[in-house]
């Protein structure tokens, strides 16, 4: 019984870390609409910069200055933003299909990156061994009610910053060019660099949850930032309804909640690849299901949007 | 030299697989992620055929060639068509559901292990400077037929015509009378055989494995990206070109580079030709 309650608390877990992922992926792609397939990249450099400043052995890696946690999530934040500059100055010059590539190319590239500079992220072997908050107050089983709780605080706030942040005239100006940029470039509106803006500002919140994800998993490895992470993201934000206000946390409950429930039966044993394989089809399946018979998401943005401009026309 | 072999090898199999998800591209209007699990279907049909059947090589891939083109057909009409009105953010998050749901099958039929092919074209010629396997020569050979054969399909006959009407403007192909269906089916068909073809390829000169998909699938996009999606020959050039550069860059840093080179050159292209390298400054992209 409890084996299960546990599992239960491990989902919901991951599941508010991927509806953070969905929210801030829905702000970039939903309501500016530039489509992301890249976050998987600013995840892991938020996740290796934390990692990385809060070593406090030498080991075998080079740099270890064993900061703080506090300063190793800034640093991880900050990090993520400057990348995502990087990042996203050359790719925004490129629309759509284009801007899609690039930045599922970068993400590549930070992971083989991760993979390579063995004397910093110490390669395919990564870390295993970390400091995490609170870690001294709770022992063993405690702490994932304890990270259940820090996780679903985050989602809560970050919700609340996206609330306001979407009907603010900075997200109704987002939302503004990315269906029309000549209009909004004709009333003056500096497109481009709102989207650098907004870009950026993505990558400063992928940089600072980075921690979260790493301290569920207890390991960093580049295996953990493959490109399925920015897939999983996008599914549950499809799923939920893109550029809507509730979609991204129902679309990860339900998504994680569905795929993982899989897992529940993999400890039968020998049918363990058949079962580990299952988890892919089932959310393919729900995938396909979803966009051909509600393409617009569970929630959509007309409804979430609908009582802001039934004020404005009182 | 020798890298240079390699490079034509790896460029020829990149061009084969680039230019069917180019031509989907084309007339359908998104980016099919599935196609790199098209890919690997391929290299284990052909594997399977070969090791289990006892079947000749050239008649596995044969086989498996039209298996997956009719597969993919199917597929187009059953999983794609249906979106096909909700828009491309649809149509491409579809084709990433079904990337998935072949992914998972692939490893349900097949397991998760990885396999080669027992064929005996593992032997080396020793020409001068370089050595060549008989394997490789024929990729390249095939590659080069199957690319004239595409070039003559597309130019020579009216289903070509009508494929290449239908890519360069859908809504005047359909006024004009052109049954965009049957168009439709043909890509497909033809795409995804070529995708199952180059998974034959992949699995002759390395491995075959079902996180194959994953991996080509990127480098794939990379290289119908930097060709300028558009133009088949621009996208065959590039897969080339990405090849080469990736096989010679071993000569100058450690291979595991190998995809970052890859994705290097596709950032730089991007840059500083946004609409494709080979496409002409006048034919923009829609």
């Amino acid at each position: 019984m409890s084996g299960v309650l546990l599992f239960l608390v491990g989902v919901l877990t991951l599941a508010g870390i991927y509806a953070i992922l969905a929210m801030i992926l829905n702000l970039e792609a939903g309501w500016a609409g530039m489509w992301d397939l890249g976050l998987a990249g600013l995840v892991a450099v938020g996740g290796y910069v934390f990692i990385i400043t809060t070593q406090q052995t030498h080991d075998d890696v080079v740099i270890a200055p064993g900061w703080p946690i506090w300063a190793g999530v800034i640093a991880g934040s900050v990090a993520g933003g400057i990348v995502a500059l990087v990042i996203g100055i050359p790719s925004l010059r490129v629309r759509g299909e284009y801007f899609l590539i690039t930045t599922l190319a970068f993400a590549e590239v930070i992971r083989q990156l991760s993979i390579n500079l063995g004397s910093v992220t110490r390669g395919t072997v990564g870390f295993n061994q970390f400091s995490r908050p609170f870690d001294s107050w709770v022992s063993g089983s405690g702490y994932r009610w304890l990270l259940l709780g820090l996780v679903w605080l985050v989602v809560l706030i970050v919700n609340l910053v996206m609330r306001r942040l979407g009907r603010s005239p900075y997200g109704r100006l987002l939302r503004g060019f990315r269906d029309n940029d000549p209009v909004a470039r004709s009333l003056g509106k500096h497109t481009n660099k709102h989207r650098i803006q907004t870009f950026v500002f993505a990558g400063l919140m992928y940089g600072a949850v980075a921690p979260l994800y790493v301290w569920f998993i207890r390991t960093v490895t580049p295996s953990l930032f493959t490109s399925e992470v920015t897939f999983v993201t996008w599914t549950a934000l499809v799923i939920g309804g893109i550029a809507s206000m509730r979609g991204p946390v129902i679309g990860a409950l339900i998504l994680l909640i569905v795929t993982e429930a899989a897992a529940l039966v993999q400890g039968l044993g020998e049918m363990a690849v058949v079962l580990a394989s299952v988890r892919f089809i089932v959310l393919g399946i729900v995938l396909i299901v979803v966009m051909r018979f509600r393409p617009e998401g569970l929630a959509s943005e007309r409804e979430a949007f609908a009582s802001a401009s039934g004020r404005l026309q009182q | 030299m020798q890298n240079v072999i390699f490079g034509l090898v790896t460029g020829s199999i990149l061009a084969i697989a680039s230019v069917g998800l180019s031509m989907i591209r084309q007339t359908e209007g998104f980016i099919n992620i599935a196609h790199g699990q098209l890919l690997t279907l391929g290299a284990f049909l052909g594997y399977t055929f070969v090791s289990t059947l006892e079947m000749n090589i050239f008649l596995a891939g044969l086989l498996s060639m039209l298996l997956v083109g009719i597969l993919g057909a199917l597929l187009a009409v059953i999983v794609f068509r249906p979106v096909a009105k909700s828009g491309p953010l649809a149509q491409l998050f579809t084709s990433i559901g079904l990337a998935y749901l072949l992914f998972g099958l692939i490893r349900v039929v097949f397991g998760a292990n990885v396999t080669f092919f027992p064929t005996g074209f593992g032997t080396r010629f020793d020409l001068g400077p370089v050595n060549i396997t008989v394997g490789e020569i024929l990729i390249v050979v095939v590659a080069a037929v199957v690319v004239g054969l595409l070039a003559l399909f597309l130019t020579q006959t009216r289903l070509g015509t009508w494929i290449r009407a239908t890519a360069s403007n859908p809504e005047l192909a359909q006024l004009r009378g052109i049954p965009v269906n049957r168009v439709s089916h043909a890509v497909w068909f033809v795409a995804s055989a070529l995708a199952g073809l180059a998974g034959v390829m992949v699995g002759l000169i390395g491995n075959v494995h079902s996180e194959l998909g994953w991996t080509q699938t990127l480098i794939i996009l990379a290289a119908a990206v930097l060709g300028g999606l558009g133009s088949i020959y621009g996208v065959l050039a590039s897969g080339l070109l990405l090849g080469l550069a990736m096989d010679l860059s071993a000569l100058v840093i450690p291979t595991s580079y190998r995809t970052v080179v890859a994705f290097g050159v596709l950032i730089l292209g991007l840059l500083l030709r946004p609409q494709g390298l080979f496409v002409r400054a006048g034919s923009r992209e829609a």
